[in-house]
């Protein structure tokens, strides 16, 4: 099957990783001058089959087409060279040079930059396609929407036609969402071909001209936006019917279990990224905080947990003051408290030992004497695995080489095994599919129902709305205000997350 | 684990592979025709055109007499540590019955494996313990040292000549004292200024010595080590030089003027040839130049006139015996006598030799 | 045309090991052309390596005399390495251990044997620990860069000894020849079926340090810490101590191999007491993929080609740079094989596809 008006054709595209079929014979077309949203469950393929196309990965067998010739790449480089651009979520860009100089970045053109022609050449594309952009500005002075919006055109300037985008909002407030979507627009009409990765529904639906579904290393189905709707697209990309609405349980006392007080920290530039935060949360209730990333919710988090430095302020956790203890304190002397770190890898967890070892991490300190205890732990595995339905080839198995989702699975399950009267969780759903989304909120409501206080730090309004009982925003480590999540509506949430007091939203 | 399991099995296939085709291969231990097995143990390469060299002249010069009688073994750069008794092990093990170890350090070594393997005959070079099958072996490099140092003596303007020297044993000493005996046979008022390096192998650092001695005023330079490292830093600063252990005169052709030199050929084949008959006894051996173990290299161009025909005296008497290096009156730095007028220095004397003889400037055991 | 490095997904076990083995044949093939250079035939130096290294009663202990260091040094170099701790200086480690037993050898010679022997051990063992914390502390009160801070103890650590041997510990009666005195009976490791006990701690090492690394408390810290800073911090780890106890532990076992050779192989001290073992067990403890089992068996096939290389060089009159070539030819392509297992070399013959005008 060769589709006459597709600009881009990938055909039986398969990449093998060890034993796994990243992708079996995928197929994907592309038009010129459309937006073609890719969706699928987390290890799905999405990523794998983008990066084949973006010149990463090599595909092991199958043709990428382009403009109806055929292309073979080996690097970014050649795919960038045949008009292929994407934009990774973890931007590649240089804190400490200028938006200029990060797009001249690494062009060998001739020994000498001419800047002023380039200049002009950069300005011609931000006016063709609307992009703004201070071109003096330095990186580490932007907000994640500027450096978005720069990578775009970086990319756009090294010639790219064909665009790729990999969960671009996933990092955005609600109005920078916005923007985004100008921009894609604005490309569409210039004739570019845009390729949107998402698991958002809503999002898809929004600007999306077709959408293919992939589904465990196959294309399942592309479909015209007008001809289907989410609920087809989640039973699509899950294979089965789903209930795809948030539950809400109803809070279950008021007894307080936890209040912060004039919370402040300063970080290791003598910033202030703490600045007097207060809130109070109950048995059985899910506070959500909402704010744009970096507004203090890594600091607040480990602050609780002990393992940010408090500068002022108390942590009253039933009564005893938390400050200044340690997480060995914590664990050992029966605080039953848990966090569940956003860099579940980095932080939470050991990304190369097994669910053993991963397990063990939070055991060994009441094991006896000199040496660890596996037995137990495995045990535990064992049984969180049941308990949490975690796909894994076996409780000794690197956990790095498990998905996201059950990564995460791993990490909770490991959690609430503790029983915690509170607990953290710094974007639980992140990266996951909405198949796992919804077991993690059911999980939660779980807990919550059993009496247990949540923290829930989320960037996705609709979970916050949706999930949450009461939601804090913070901007700049100010607490913007704490509504009721019932009531207050995403463009109130936006303009608190931009630091905007809105003290009439709160409950 | 399966990757590094992998290594190892294929190391392990390849080793029995190998080792395979080993069954093949004739055992290196013989029966009773086979040649006798000498090992030599060399404290710098055969390369470095001095003491090591020498020696090695000496292992090709067996080989060349003995012929297919004899098979020689040799390793280099052996430190003067517990490496070198795994050496002598190894060389023993190799089928080795004779060895000799051509370095002062290698003593104690010599006589812990000598006490291991009763049947090996050991010889050490100039060192002077003695046991039930192991000796020692030496020249009296002084006779030509005292020739040598009557050229310095001669050719020297600033009366300063400068000695590079390896360690402040009786072996090094002795050969400044007789150098200096020599120098000021014929030249009363020069004087031999010592530096130490503490090496026997180090080409740059007996260099540098060599130019501080030169910057010091010193315009000839001698040597008691195993490098030409000395030769050249006179050479490229227009002084003479007097060499050691074999002809240096390549390698700085407008400075050498002679250096007293080895043989130990002779000596080496009259040894193992003793083995092989049954009648070796071990023996402090130390020869002087009437055995021919010990010689002067023949003067260059470089050396001053009328050297020649005062060494040519001096070498003669020396044969007949008429000129002992040792006899006194030798009086030491401090003005001493310490050999009264009349009297010799007995051998034993000479091998312990601690002090310096009046005109050399230096200090033992700094 | 060009030439460019891709990224290799994981290889399989089939590939992995044809790359060894072209690894392998591709070092003798070298070596071999080497050796046909100096008028040698490479089959017979090959099976003479084999045959010097295992081929007698003697020369498997010699073998394996060459191999104690190398297992015990990996050992403790493993447990620093485990924690992403790039201690490379099991050198100075090793010499600051021998130092201590040596003092306690040649100034306390009348105490009984097992004593004095007991003694040397503990002391070996503080000397390396004592030279391993202070790189631990420096690293973890004001991060320092440890790398270098251990490289550099080795040269201050081998100077002292130089100092202490043309100097003040100097043997007076070795007629000005800078050496120290040899130790006394009291003070050498007795023999134990053919080999000096330092076989028999190695093996030891080898079972407490397995038990450690994999069942202990600190050494699962250890390893935690190694993956990730922050998730030790998460794990309620005390970083500080847990540094400190781990080049502790990395420092004084390399000391106590400072006492065995001290003790076991040289009866003296000298310069040379480490000989650049300390630098050879960073590869076999890295090979051995930090586990001790492994450890055991590379550091023997280690030792293996070092005894080996030594006897070639008798035997057939090879020098010695030749003979190190020849070991460094093969560690060359061993260890260079580890980088086509991860990437590989893709070539290009023409530009894939043109850029079209803007």
């Amino acid at each position: 099957m060769n589709n006459g008006s597709a600009y881009v054709s990938m055909r039986d595209i398969t990449k093998i990783f060890g034993t796994v079929r990243a992708t079996d014979g995928m197929n994907l077309d592309v038009a010129k001058g459309e937006i073609h949203a890719l969706l699928g469950e987390n290890g799905a393929g999405k990523s794998t089959l983008m990066n084949m196309l973006s010149g990463i990965y090599i595909p092991d067998s199958g043709h990428i087409f382009i403009d109806g010739k055929e292309v073979k790449f080996s690097s970014p480089r050649d795919a960038i060279n045949a008009g292929v651009g994407m934009i990774h979520q973890h931007f590649k860009l240089v804190d400490i040079l200028t938006a200029l100089e990060n797009i001249l970045l690494g062009q060998r053109k001739g020994l000498l930059l001419n800047k002023k022609e380039h200049e002009t050449k950069i300005k011609k594309i931000m006016d063709k396609f609307h992009l703004e952009v201070d071109l003096k500005k330095y990186v580490y002075e932007m907000s994640v929407g500027e450096k978005q919006t720069l990578e775009i055109l970086k990319t756009l300037y090294r010639g790219a036609k064909i665009l790729i985008l990999d969960e671009p909002t996933a990092v955005l407030t609600p109005q920078e969402t916005v923007m985004l979507f100008r921009i894609m627009r604005r490309m569409k009409e210039q004739d570019c071909s845009v390729i949107f990765i998402s698991h958002k529904m809503n999002e898809v639906m929004e600007i999306a001209d077709r959408i293919t579904v992939l589904r465990k290393g196959h294309t399942i189905k592309t479909l015209p936006k007008e001809a289907t709707n989410p609920q087809e697209l989640t039973e699509l990309m899950v294979g089965r019917p789903i209930d795809l609405s948030i539950k809400r349980v109803p809070k279950v006392t008021d007894k307080r279990v936890l209040k912060v007080r004039n919370l402040r920290a300063v970080n290791e530039e003598g910033v202030e990224v703490l600045k007097g935060i207060e809130f109070d949360i109950c048995a059985g209730e899910i506070l959500g905080v909402a704010g744009i990333a970096g507004s203090g919710q890594k600091e607040l988090c480990e602050a609780l947990a002990g393992l940010y430095p408090v500068k002022e302020g108390e942590i009253l956790f039933k009564g005893e003051n938390l400050v200044g203890k340690t997480p060995k304190e914590f664990i050992t002397r029966g605080i039953s408290m848990s966090f569940i770190p956003e860099d579940r890898l980095g932080m939470g967890l050991v990304a190369s030992m097994d669910m053993v070892d991963n397990i063990l991490l939070k055991q060994y300190h009441h094991n006896k004497g000199l040496l660890v205890k596996r037995k137990p732990a495995a045990a535990k595995a064992q049984e969180i695995i049941k308990k949490l339905d975690i796909q894994t080839p076996g409780i000794n198995h690197p956990i790095k080489n498990l998905s996201g989702g059950n990564i995460q699975k791993v990490l909770l399950g490991r959690e609430l095994d503790s029983h915690p009267e509170l607990l953290i969780t710094a974007y639980p759903v992140r990266g996951l599919d909405i198949n796992t989304c919804l077991k993690i909120y059911d999980i939660l409501n779980e807990e919550k129902q059993k009496g247990v206080a949540i923290l829930y730090i989320a960037e996705d309004l609709d979970s916050l709305m949706g999930l949450c009982d009461r939601i804090m925003v913070i901007s700049n480590g100010e607490v913007t205000g704490i509504v009721d999540a019932r009531k207050v509506t995403k463009e109130q949430l936006g303009a608190m997350m931009l630091g905007k007091k809105e003290d009439e939203y709160a409950v | 684990m399966k990757r590094l399991f992998t290594v190892v099995l294929v190391v392990l296939l390849s080793l029995a592979l190998i080792a395979g085709c080993g069954q093949q291969a004739p055992a290196p231990e013989g029966p009773k025709d086979e040649p006798i097995t000498v090992g030599f143990v060399y404290i710098g390469p055969p390369g470095d055109g001095g003491w090591t060299y020498a020696h090695d002249q000496g292992r090709k010069y067996l080989e060349q007499q003995l012929g297919d009688k004899v098979k020689t073994i040799y390793k280099e750069n052996v430190p003067e540590d517990q490496e070198s008794e795994k050496v002598m092990r190894d060389m023993i093990d190799q089928g080795a019955k004779i060895i000799f170890a051509t370095s002062f350090g290698y003593m104690d070594h010599v006589a812990n494996v000598a006490k291991e393997f009763p049947d090996v005959a050991f010889m050490h070079c100039s060192g002077y313990l003695l046991g039930e099958n192991y000796g020692n072996y030496f020249g009296r490099i002084e006779e030509p040292r005292y020739l040598s140092g009557i050229v310095a003596g001669m050719k020297t303007k600033t009366n300063k000549i400068g000695y590079v020297a390896a360690y402040d044993i009786p072996e090094v000493v002795r050969g400044i004292n007789a150098f200096t005996l020599g120098v000021r046979s014929v030249n009363p008022d020069a004087v031999v200024e010592v530096r130490w390096t503490n090496t026997w192998y180090d080409p740059a650092k007996e260099k540098e010595a060599a130019i501080a001695l030169l910057d010091a005023g010193a315009d000839v330079i001698a040597q008691h080590q195993d490098t030409a490292g000395p030769q050249v830093a006179a050479e490229e600063r227009g002084a003479f030089s007097v060499g050691y252990n074999s002809d240096m005169a390549a390698m700085a052709p407008k400075a050498y003027m002679t250096a007293p030199v080895w043989n130990w050929g002779p000596y080496y084949v009259k040894q193992v040839q003793a083995v092989m008959d049954g009648t070796w006894k071990p023996e402090a051996y130390w020869g002087g130049m009437k055995d021919g173990i010990v010689d002067l290299a023949p003067l260059t161009a470089n050396a001053p006139e009328g050297s020649q025909a005062a060494v040519d005296e001096a070498k003669a008497k020396i044969l007949s015996g008429e000129l002992q290096v040792f006899a006194g009156p030798i009086k030491d730095q401090s003005g001493t006598v310490r050999v009264p007028e009349g009297s010799v220095l007995s051998d034993q004397e000479q091998l312990e030799m601690k002090w310096f003889v009046e005109g050399v400037i230096g200090k033992i055991g700094q | 045309m060009q030439f460019r490095v891709v990224r290799k997904p994981d290889v399989t076990q089939k590939q992995y090991t044809v790359i060894m083995l072209i690894a392998i044949s591709l070092a003798l093939l070298t070596s071999g052309i080497f050796i046909l250079l100096l008028g040698l035939n490479p089959i017979s130096v090959y099976i003479s390596m084999v045959n010097g290294a295992f081929g007698s009663p003697y020369r498997i202990e010699q073998t394996i005399i060459l191999a104690i260091p190398l297992v015990i040094i990996s050992l403790g170099i493993a447990v620093a390495f485990k924690m992403k701790f790039w201690n490379i200086g099991a050198e100075g480690q090793v010499i600051m251990g021998a130092f201590c037993a040596s003092y306690l050898a040649l100034n306390y010679s009348y105490v009984p044997r097992p004593l004095l022997l007991l003694a040397m051990a503990v002391a070996g063992f503080l000397g390396g620990a004592l030279w391993g914390l202070i790189p631990a502390f420096l690293k973890a009160r004001w991060d320092t860069n440890e790398t270098i801070v251990t490289l550099m103890l080795n040269y201050i650590a081998l100077k002292w000894i130089t100092y202490l041997q043309y100097g003040p510990w100097k043997d007076p009666n070795s007629l000005g020849f800078p050496k120290i005195a040899n130790f006394t009976e009291n003070a050498i490791l007795p023999k134990f079926l053919g080999v000096h006990l330092g076989w028999v701690i190695a093996v030891i090492l080898v079972v407490v340090m397995y038990i450690f690394m994999n069942h202990s408390k600190k050494g699962f810290e250890i390893a935690v810490l190694g993956e990730s800073y922050n998730t030790a911090r998460y794990a309620g780890v005390n970083i500080f101590r847990t540094i400190l106890f781990a080049m502790l532990l990395s420092g004084g076992i390399c000391g106590l191999a400072g006492m065995i050779q001290a003790s076991g192989v040289a009866k003296t001290l000298n310069v040379d007491i480490a000989g650049g073992v300390g630098f050879t067990a960073i590869i076999t403890a890295w090979l051995g993929g930090l586990k001790p089992p492994w450890i055991v068996l590379v550091s023997v096939l280690f030792a293996a080609m070092v005894q080996g290389g030594s006897f070639i060089q008798s035997a057939f009159g090879i020098s010695a740079a030749s003979a190190s070539l020849i070991q460094a030819m093969i560690l060359f392509f061993v260890l260079g094989s580890d980088f086509f297992t991860k990437y590989r070399v893709v070539i290009n013959f023409e530009r894939p596809a043109l850029k079209k005008e803007a």
